[in-house]
């Protein structure tokens, strides 16, 4: 009695593919889905059928019959590609639909999507910066209508981003949705039969033993059903096999994948996200006309914003002070009070960076903060046209120079305007107003002041943070830089501006994405199963009996599992036959047999047909062992 | 296209050492939240720059009229005035009320403000109250406002979005401006969101004065 190994060229073709598998998925790393490794596995073996479903077939039939000769299934698969101008209709449509649905399209449209989203970051978008986009056309004219006519001002609402989405979406959910189908059709799979010679599987031994051949059979299933082997016995053999857990691994991973995709879906329908900017001591309620910006869902309405308010009682930052990070943010936190409804019970908060506020299922990110200086303006007659807080623009970090306008179109005789800047920690370098430092050590503002007509009462709508000089004349005034507490006095009899103080203000990031926590369990149920699939093997374990002529009973045992992943199964292959021959009143010498995988892999297989049910029908297998 | 006319993010190019959320994990998902929030974009990306040549969304225009079977009921509105007094809108049940959400800072709101002044002024002596809600201003701004465009009316201050966030429920409003017309019984006949014009609210008041209290 002694372990056979499989003759290098007796190998199922399969293996060569497999380290052609290992291959293509290291040098894409790839392997983000078992898969993959399936359609690697699939282009390397049969060149023809270069789509997945092909493959996908493939393993069809090899799941459908079983008992069929492997070799028929090769041949079938390049039938069910495209073979020419002899498709019809609707066999170019079902072309078209494997081509859209192969794991190929899907890299090159992931790709796609994220070389696509590259002009989004380099040129201005006017969802988050239209004042530049504006900028943009005056600068560059002549590129700046080819640019536009692109699309690419706006990007993620382009016609074509949106065609390589929907066609990303329509690819992975027309690829795992089948897949899904099939892999519970798998789970279910009882054992393959008996191939014929035990002794041709990669591992075998075989022995004679006094017992009846039914005997062995029975007790070796006995033995077996107690390994938690799912069985299938027919005349003169035993099939059993283990690691179905495997394909219930696989099936999570799949069924969590479209999770994934339906919840991010959802967050995408039904979500929205807003911004708002708060100065210190105010208010404001989740409603339209309380947000800077508004991106909503695409059935979101503006009746579906959960009614909080929020209020920001105070804001502190801290900056390092000393060192290379000098003037470096070292932490922010915004107190709040927060109620989920007008007149329900306000609570108090903590919102600092990454530390978001979550009410009534929305989270409220702190995002940014800045200085907004404030104003009493007099106008001509007497009248106080302005007492308030102007929300001032950082506009450089390392002293938090910020810009800002005042803008009073209603003071008599003339309407005033004012730009200039805030300078927490000001300092006269050479003649030249500069921040040392973003904390308010030394508050000034330098402004240019106008009077005239603003343009507000017509035409097109103004930033608040910018002034439209055109129907303005600029004012000679003094002093430049004020501190807090001082003045200027308009000429002409045109009114007063007194620098009173500052508060700061903090910048609001709202989000609702109703599929979050969908998405983040679908997220972990993904790795749960790809975890499985990769840990778990398929394994199995045939046995044989025979009598002879002269009445002696022999026994063959033969184990099959991925060879790539062997690594525990020899032992448990040798476990079992010790404990079968020994039910059977056998035992076997010499255990000498080793993994032979390594010197086999790459070498192309001369002989074409493996063991009847070769490893085809074992679903796809990563290189990754536990040694189960 | 629900975005507000005169608010550029202030988020844009402020603060940069901020880190934004955690990063999602999956490149599969990285992709999709993409896609999703593009959808979520394309929705806001019609008027904007590239269309009409100013820096900002114009907002979106639009008259809702409901008839009268599908009315919503006006929420209970009460607050402070510019001047100081007190206002609820309960008391004007069996008035016509015309409701106008408006700014100092917003352009298209002083363009309407001569509309809505005159037609304070033509509907003086009947039974159609107009009362203005000031949105996110100062009440000096507000009330050299109401001295330029010469409003006679009483305005709302409502800083903290109270009586906005009363509409969530029921017809919110969209924009500012925004007009609501509210009928004898206390429900919402008409929304008009962005820049009223005078025939076309004059009509639609007249229409709902018409109604039988």
């Amino acid at each position: 009695m002694t372990w056979l190994r499989t003759p290098p060229h007796a190998k199922p073709d399969a293996h060569a593919a497999e380290a052609a598998d290992q291959d293509a998925a290291a040098r894409d790393g790839l392997g983000a889905t078992p898969e993959g490794h399936r359609d690697a596995t699939a282009d390397n073996r049969d060149a023809t059928a270069d789509d997945r479903d092909a493959a996908a077939d493939d393993r069809d039939a090899a799941a459908d019959d079983r008992d069929a000769a492997a070799d028929d299934r090769d041949a079938a698969a390049p039938a069910t590609t495209p073979a020419g101008l002899s498709l019809g209709v609707a066999g170019w449509l079902r072309w078209f639909w494997r081509q859209l649905t192969s794991m190929r399209t899907a890299l090159v449209l992931l790709f796609l999507l994220a070389a696509g989203s590259v002009p989004g970051s380099l040129l201005p978008q006017v969802g988050t910066n239209p004042a530049s986009v504006s900028q943009y056309y005056s600068s560059h004219p002549v590129l700046a209508r080819i640019l536009g006519d692109l699309g690419l001002f706006n990007v993620f609402g382009a016609p074509w981003f949106a065609a390589i989405y929907i066609l990303l979406f329509t690819s992975l959910v027309g690829c795992v949705l089948p897949r899904t189908l099939r892999l519970v059709g798998s789970a279910r799979q009882p054992p393959p039969r008996a191939p014929g010679n035990l002794s041709r599987l990669p591992f075998a031994v075989s022995y004679a033993t006094p017992v009846a051949p039914e005997a062995a059979l029975e007790a070796a299933a006995e033995a077996l059903s107690a390994k938690r082997f799912r069985l299938r016995t027919g005349p003169g053999w035993v099939a059993a096999e283990k690691g179905y857990l495997r394909e219930v691994g696989n099936l999570l991973f799949h069924m969590a994948l479209l999770g994934l995709l339906v919840s991010i879906g959802l967050g995408g329908l039904f979500g929205y996200k807003a911004d708002r900017l708060l100065v210190t001591g105010t208010s404001f309620g989740n409603t339209l006309t309380a947000l800077d910006e508004f991106h909503p869902g695409r059935l979101v309405g503006p009746g579906d914003l959960q009614p909080f308010t929020v209020t920001l009682d105070h804001f502190s930052a801290s900056y390092v002070t000393s060192g290379t990070l000098l003037g470096q943010p070292a932490a922010f936190n915004a107190a709040i009070r927060y109620s989920a409804a007008p007149g329900d019970r306000m609570h108090s908060y903590d919102l600092s960076v990454n530390h978001p506020l979550i009410v009534d299922g929305v989270r409220v990110f702190l995002i940014g903060h800045g200085y907004a200086p404030e104003f009493r303006i007099t106008d001509g007659t007497g009248h106080v046209v302005f007492d308030g807080a102007v929300p001032f623009i950082p506009v450089e970090t390392s002293g938090l120079v910020s810009e800002g306008a005042i803008k009073v179109p209603d003071a008599n005789p003339e309407g005033l305007g004012f730009v200039g800047v805030f300078l927490p920690s000001a300092i006269d370098v050479g003649g030249r107003l500069e921040s040392y430092f973003p904390a308010p050590n030394n508050p000034m503002v330098s402004l240019v002041s106008y009077a005239g007509n603003l343009g507000m009462n017509s035409g097109p709508s103004q930033s608040v943070y910018s002034l439209d000089t055109s129907g303005l004349h600029e004012l000679a005034v003094s002093p430049r830089p004020l501190a807090i507490g001082q003045s200027i006095k308009l000429p002409n009899g045109l009114g007063t501006l007194t620098y009173t103080g500052y508060q700061q203000w903090v910048s609001l990031a709202i989000t609702y994405d109703p599929g979050q926590t969908a998405a983040l369990w679908s997220g972990i149920a993904v790795l749960a199963g790809l975890l499985l699939s990769f840990m778990v093997r398929r394994r199995r374990v045939f046995v044989r009996a025979s009598t002879d002529e002269a009445g002696n009973t022999t026994v063959e045992l033969g184990g099959l599992t991925r060879s790539d992943a062997a690594g525990g199964f020899e032992e448990e292959f040798a476990g079992l036959a010790a404990e079968i021959s020994g039910l059977h009143g056998a035992h076997i010498d010499a255990i000498t047999s080793t993994d032979n995988d390594a010197e086999q892999t790459g070498r192309p297989a001369p002989e074409p047909h493996g063991p009847p049910d070769s490893d085809q029908s074992v679903p796809p297998d990563p290189e990754q062992s536990a040694g189960e | 296209m629900l975005r507000l006319p005169h608010f550029a993010s202030p988020v844009v190019g402020a603060v940069a050492p901020m880190p934004r959320r955690a990063a999602v994990g999956a490149l599969v998902a990285a992709a999709v939240v993409l896609g999703a929030a593009a959808c979520g974009a394309g929705a806001t990306a019609q008027d904007t720059a590239v269309g009409n040549g100013s820096s900002f969304v114009t907002g979106s225009y639009g008259t809702t009229v409901f008839s009268s079977g599908s009315r919503p009921k006006a929420p209970a509105v009460a607050g402070t005035t510019l001047t100081g007094s007190k206002f609820e809108l309960s008391a004007d049940r069996g008035s016509v009320v015309v409701m106008n959400f408006w700014g100092s800072w917003c352009t298209p709101c002083r363009e309407e403000a001569p509309a809505l002044g005159s037609l304070a002024r033509y509907f003086a002596g009947t039974d159609v109250r107009f009362i203005g809600v000031d949105i996110r201003d100062d009440p000096a701004s507000a009330e050299g406002f109401m001295r330029t465009f010469r409003i006679g009316y009483p305005s709302l201050n409502d800083p903290n979005d109270l009586i906005a966030l009363d509409f969530s429920g029921t017809v919110p409003p969209a924009g500012i401006p925004t007009t609501l017309v509210i009928d004898r019984g206390g429900r919402i006949a008409a929304r008009i969101v962005g820049q009223a014009s005078y025939s076309g609210l004059k009509a639609l008041i007249k229409q709902v004065q018409a109604e039988r209290g």
